[in-house]
């Protein structure tokens, strides 16, 4: 109750400081003068009775000092005292608070980078006004409809504003006599008034626009050298003319999100296009609401464009664009990103942990070396809380120049992850910049560790007691094993081989994705990618007579040993389909689902998978001749048992009746993981509907980098309004190799990380130990001990903490790494003998070299002088 | 001089009072630390608990002083203890001590209860 | 070390003498010093430098209230008064006072 008053009292200071200040002068003139009368009365002359009467009275700068500072909050003052003297003690030992600092920089910058990505890969909001009103909308269990169907919702006026996009087209961008193949969003023409996308240069499109286009700043400045007057230009895209109506500001991020990062907007110019839908809901209405409204409008549209058993008021969704929500909702490749964001922010957890534990334990050592001042400062009634209170303003100190140090890692590896654009098929960029949530997560950190990295010393020290103090020059022969230090230090390498583990096993995985075959050859062959611009390409005979040439003249060119047309490049494209099929054997359905892929004559060879019965496709194999297929090795398997497959015949649903033309190895369709994949091949010719995206795969007798000039002259001359990118098969892998080589690289780094840092604790503790017993060792040198014996004595405690530390990690490690088997591939076993072995062998060497300067110093000892050291 | 924002409980004896009740202490004969602050506490009727904290510093100050001085000996227990006792000059100083904190006992006591030496208001 | 010329206060009565003092009635900064002073027959001293960062944490405390006023040699001057607090606090201290005195005298007169 009184210190409630108190603080009140205070407080009310705080608003009267100036006038406090000149009440004080008041006072004390009073005081001096009334002395000064005291004097005159007494006979002094005035001038010299006011002139004693000041000396008398002292120093009033400083009494003012310490009158207001009985006003003042006293803790306040106390935090502001202790960081100072901590200040000043850590510039006396620049080594001790550099080490604690550095640790805790790599500590807190791992962590606060793997959050920066987490918040900006999972959590981030697009660039709509008010996100949260803002939903998307699946109907009939499709991510996208047709834009008919749109049409229809949208002017039935479910919502107060429907819009469609779809992020996955591209477009032809012919500029003077080059093209370029872009990412582009096709949007409907209310898009950016739905969504409220904001701008920086210009005015979006609008409602009626049918020819204008809104490019991103990226694509501004990469391609356009960021023109200034941009806003009008013309561009011409698959054939038509454009006009750049808009730019987008550097933080613009799509609804689609994951860092998705096309080139740039544009309406939707075919009527057959697919579109993503994307609602404005009222303010306040729920999700569920929202789908409530929306069933009985796709039953009306059900009713206007019957579909067969396709219903669109099916399966309906409504899910939110932004933050976690989304996470649910999208595809099912973003839960195991989720899922490895999880294990990172463990990760990075017990690097900051082992970190931490090194503050603390350099905290311990000084606290020790520092008990003789600290037992001098309890007996003369300084409180034992006062002086924890100066460990954790020191460690206070520490951990905030460390999150200061550690926010300048993350700011410089965020700005280099930025600038990167990753080698995927679709343009991934992510924009991660800092923002308020990193600064309280990073405060919240720095919190954390300071009072991790203290509480242990802070209490030890002060229970330093008098018998301390005392044998502060006496030897010490005590085995003390099981100090707080040395329990830090086992935990720390424990924690370690758990990261270690952990960074193996990724490392292993990715070696072993190196080493996997994927079924076919990639040493010989260049892909190339080439798209039609769409409007040209309306006729399929047209498409079909292009191929034909193309693949003609391919495989003319010198070096060439064979070329051969595919609707999907393994690996970086998929498509896939799951019916009922039927032989001519067994006419009873069985359902299956598999890849597909159409691909010309010649495929098989040019990729080099081997057709163990029956033949490839043949040019013969036109459309209006007789369908046929060919299975891989699984689906022969499944579908027909034991029997071979070719001169069969397999049928889906209803379908017509389609030969198997032969059986192809089984090879890898969409990721290297894969295993017992189903695939199915039908000649390109007979596959349906025109397409604008043709992959030439080219089979190089020699290297195949030599050829790619060639192609690319060779097909651009078949079509100069067409687009082309060619690369060597090799290359075209990074997409299916970058989740191992980014869990490779991040979790072998964050291994090594924690194992330097708990090396650096080793040294530390054993370099200690080692000083402390300088005299003990003096004396057994004296007494005729040999220097191996000596340095047994250091091998023997830093073999106690190793051993310690290895068991405990490795009998952590056996269920910690259990969970991460999701993210290996299957030949690579968290649970195999051979991991810890090895990841034991490495912390043992390791161990080895921390102990090494400590033993020489050990070695080093001489008798007489450690016998006069106190 | 030294601040004491308030009393607390336990009476704590800062550094000249302690001093002086160590020299008294000694002055009854040579005691090792132990023995020194049972010796001020029972004296006190148990109202003065010196902590070892405030003892073996005032210790070490006195002997640096001069004013005690110590060797090792077998205590009662026949276990080796360092035993302190007063020295010429500690006697003089626990003397004059003990007339200083009397006149400023006495003077604070005529302070706090003015019936028997106060004149005027 | 030799006698000392200025007595000083025992540490920690400070304010236990300043509150004694103003239990007689309101008085300024000058006054309780003067009046220590002389009812101890200059046995005790408050420093000058002392005094007001006393006063102003007992004020915190709210052991005192203050207000101006006008002194006797008509000056403009700021009076402490005891606050029932303050008048609280006189009792304990001077309670715990006597109990040390009485300790330790009785430590000292032990033959």
């Amino acid at each position: 109750m009184s210190l409630w008053k108190e603080t009140l009292r205070r407080l009310a200071y705080l608003g009267r400081r100036s006038r406090f200040d000149a009440d004080l002068d008041t006072e004390v003139e009073f005081h001096i003068e009334t002395r000064a009368d005291e004097l005159a009365r007494a006979g002094m002359p005035r001038p010299t009775a006011l002139a004693q009467a000041r000396r008398e009275f002292g120093s009033p700068a400083r009494m003012a000092e310490e009158t207001r500072s009985a006003w003042q909050f006293r803790w306040l003052e106390d935090l502001a005292a202790d960081l100072h003297y901590a200040a000043r003690a850590f510039r006396r030992n620049p080594a001790f608070a550099a080490t604690a600092i550095a640790c805790l920089a790599l500590g807190i910058g791992a962590n606060t980078t793997i959050f920066s990505i987490a918040a900006e890969v999972l959590f981030s909001q697009p660039s709509v006004r008010d996100p949260y009103s803002l939903v998307r909308v699946d109907i009939g269990g499709n991510s996208a409809s047709p834009v008919r169907e749109y049409e229809f919702l949208r002017d039935a006026h479910t919502f107060p504003g429907l819009a469609g996009e779809n992020e996955e087209m591209e477009t032809n961008w012919r500029d003077s006599d080059n093209t370029y193949r872009l990412s582009v969003v096709r949007v409907t023409d209310n898009f950016f008034d739905v969504t409220g996308i904001p701008v920086a240069l210009g005015r979006p499109i609008q409602p009626g626009d049918s020819d204008r286009v809104v490019l991103t700043y990226g694509f501004w400045q990469r391609r356009l050298g960021g023109a200034p007057d941009v806003i009008g230009r013309k561009l011409l895209l698959d054939g038509r003319i454009d006009t750049v109506s808009a730019v987008l500001p550097r933080d613009h991020r799509t609804v689609t999100g994951f860092g998705f990062s096309p080139d740039l907007y544009a309406p939707v110019t075919d009527p057959k296009t697919y579109v993503t839908l994307y609602a404005r809901l009222e303010p306040g209405t729920t999700r569920l609401a929202a789908l409530s409204r929306l069933k009985p409008a796709c039953q009306e549209l059900d009713r206007a464009y019957p579909d067969g058993n396709h219903k669109w008021a099916n399966n309906l969704h409504v899910s939110a664009v932004s933050g976690i929500e989304r996470i649910d909702t999208e595809h099912e490749l973003m839960r195991p990103v989720a899922g490895f964001f999880a294990v990172l922010m463990v990760v990075v957890g017990l690097v900051l942990l082992i970190a931490c534990a090194n503050v603390a334990s350099l905290l311990l050592a000084r606290a020790s070396s520092r008990s003789h001042e600290l037992a001098v400062r309890l007996s003369i009634g300084a409180g034992r809380g006062r002086i924890v209170r100066q460990l954790l303003a020191e460690s206070l100190l520490l951990s905030a120049c460390g999150t200061g140090a550690g926010l300048a890692i993350n700011i410089g590896l965020t700005t280099l992850l930025s600038r990167i654009q990753l080698p995927l098929p679709i343009p991934i960029q992510f924009l991660i910049q800092p923002d308020w949530r990193l600064l309280a997560y990073a405060a919240a950190v720095a919190l954390v560790c300071s009072l991790a990295a203290s509480l242990a010393p802070a209490v030890k020290g002060t229970g330093v007691g008098i018998s301390a103090m005392l044998k502060h020059g006496e030897h010490q022969l005590g085995r003390h094993v099981w100090t707080l230090r040395n329990v830090l230090v086992v935990g720390q390498l424990a924690a370690s081989i758990v990261l270690l583990c952990a960074g193996f096993l990724f490392l292993r995985n990715l070696v072993n994705a190196s080493a996997m075959s994927p079924g076919f050859d990639i040493e010989h062959t260049v892909w190339a990618y080439m798209r039609l611009v769409p409007e040209s390409y309306r006729d399929p005979a047209k498409t079909r007579g292009l191929v034909d040439a193309a693949v003609e003249r391919l495989r003319s060119l010198p070096g060439v040993e064979t070329a051969a047309i595919a609707r999907v490049v393994p690996l970086n494209n998929n498509m896939r389909r799951g019916t009922e099929v039927s032989t001519d054997l067994n006419s009873r359905g069985l359902h299956v689902e598999f890849h597909i892929n159409y691909v010309g004559p010649g495929y098989f060879q040019a990729m080099q998978i081997p057709i163990v019965t029956g033949r490839e496709f043949l040019p013969a194999d036109r459309k209006g001749a007789p369908r046929v297929a060919i299975l891989n090795q699984n689906l022969a398997r499944r579908v027909f048992g034991a029997v071979d497959p070719a001169r069969h015949f397999v049928r889906f649903g209803q379908g017509e009746t389609i030969l198997v033309a032969g059986v192809a190895k089984n090879s890898k369709y969409f990721s290297l993981g894969e295993e017992n994949a189903l695939a199915y091949y039908e000649p390109y010719d007979q596959s349906p509907g025109p397409v604008a995206d043709l992959h030439f795969l080219v089979r190089a007798t020699g290297r195949p980098e030599p050829l790619i000039p060639g192609i690319n002259t060779s097909l651009g001359q078949l079509d100069p309004t067409a687009s082309l990118e060619i690369k060597p098969m090799s290359k075209a892998l990074v997409f299916a190799m970058l989740p191992s080589r980014v869990g490779a690289a991040i979790l072998g780094s964050m291994g090594m990380l924690g194992l330097l840092l708990a090396s650096v604790g080793l040294y530390g503790v054993l370099l200690y130990s080692v000083s402390r017993r300088i005299r003990e060792i003096g004396l057994r040198v004296a007494l005729g001990a040999t220097p191996a014996g000596i340095l047994r004595l250091v091998l023997r405690q830093s073999a106690v903490l190793s051993a310690a530390g290895i068991g405990i990690g490795m009998a952590l490690a056996v269920f910690a790494v259990r969970p991460l088997a999701r993210f290996l591939s299957p030949e690579v076993r968290p649970a195999d003998l051979m991991n810890f072995v090895v990841v034991g062998a490495v912390l043992a060497a390791v161990a080895l070299a921390a102990t090494l300067s400590p033993a020489v110093r050990a070695l080093r000892v001489d008798p007489v002088e450690a016998l006069r050291h106190e | 001089m030294a601040k004491h924002e308030r009393y607390q409980n336990r009476i704590e004896l800062l550094q000249g009072t302690l001093d002086m009740l160590i020299l008294q202490t000694l002055s009854w004969g040579a005691q090792h630390g132990y023995g020194i602050g049972q010796a001020i506490r029972a004296g006190s009727g148990d109202v003065l608990q010196v902590e070892t904290g405030s003892l073996y510093p005032a210790l070490h100050r006195l002997e640096k002083q001069g004013w005690i001085k110590s060797e090792w000996r077998n205590s009662e227990h026949n276990q080796r203890a360092k035993y302190y006792q007063l020295t010429a000059a500690g006697k003089k100083q626990l003397t004059s001590e003990y007339s200083r904190w009397s006149r400023m006992s006495a003077a604070i006591a005529g302070l706090m209860n003015p019936g028997e030496s106060e004149g005027q208001a | 070390m030799g006698e000392r010329t200025i007595p000083e206060l025992l540490p920690g009565t400070l304010y236990m003498l300043i509150l004694r003092t103003l239990s007689g009635g309101p008085l300024h900064g000058y006054a309780i010093a003067k009046r220590v002073k002389e009812t101890s027959h200059q046995g005790l001293v408050i420093e000058d430098g002392s005094l007001y960062p006393a006063l102003n944490r007992m004020l915190v405390k709210g052991w005192l209230e203050a207000e101006w006023g006008i002194s006797e040699n008509h000056r403009k001057a700021r009076f402490y008064r005891l606050t029932p607090e303050g008048r609280k606090q006189l009792d304990h201290e001077a309670e715990e006072f006597d109990r040390l005195v009485r300790a330790i005298q009785l430590v000292m007169r032990t033959a």
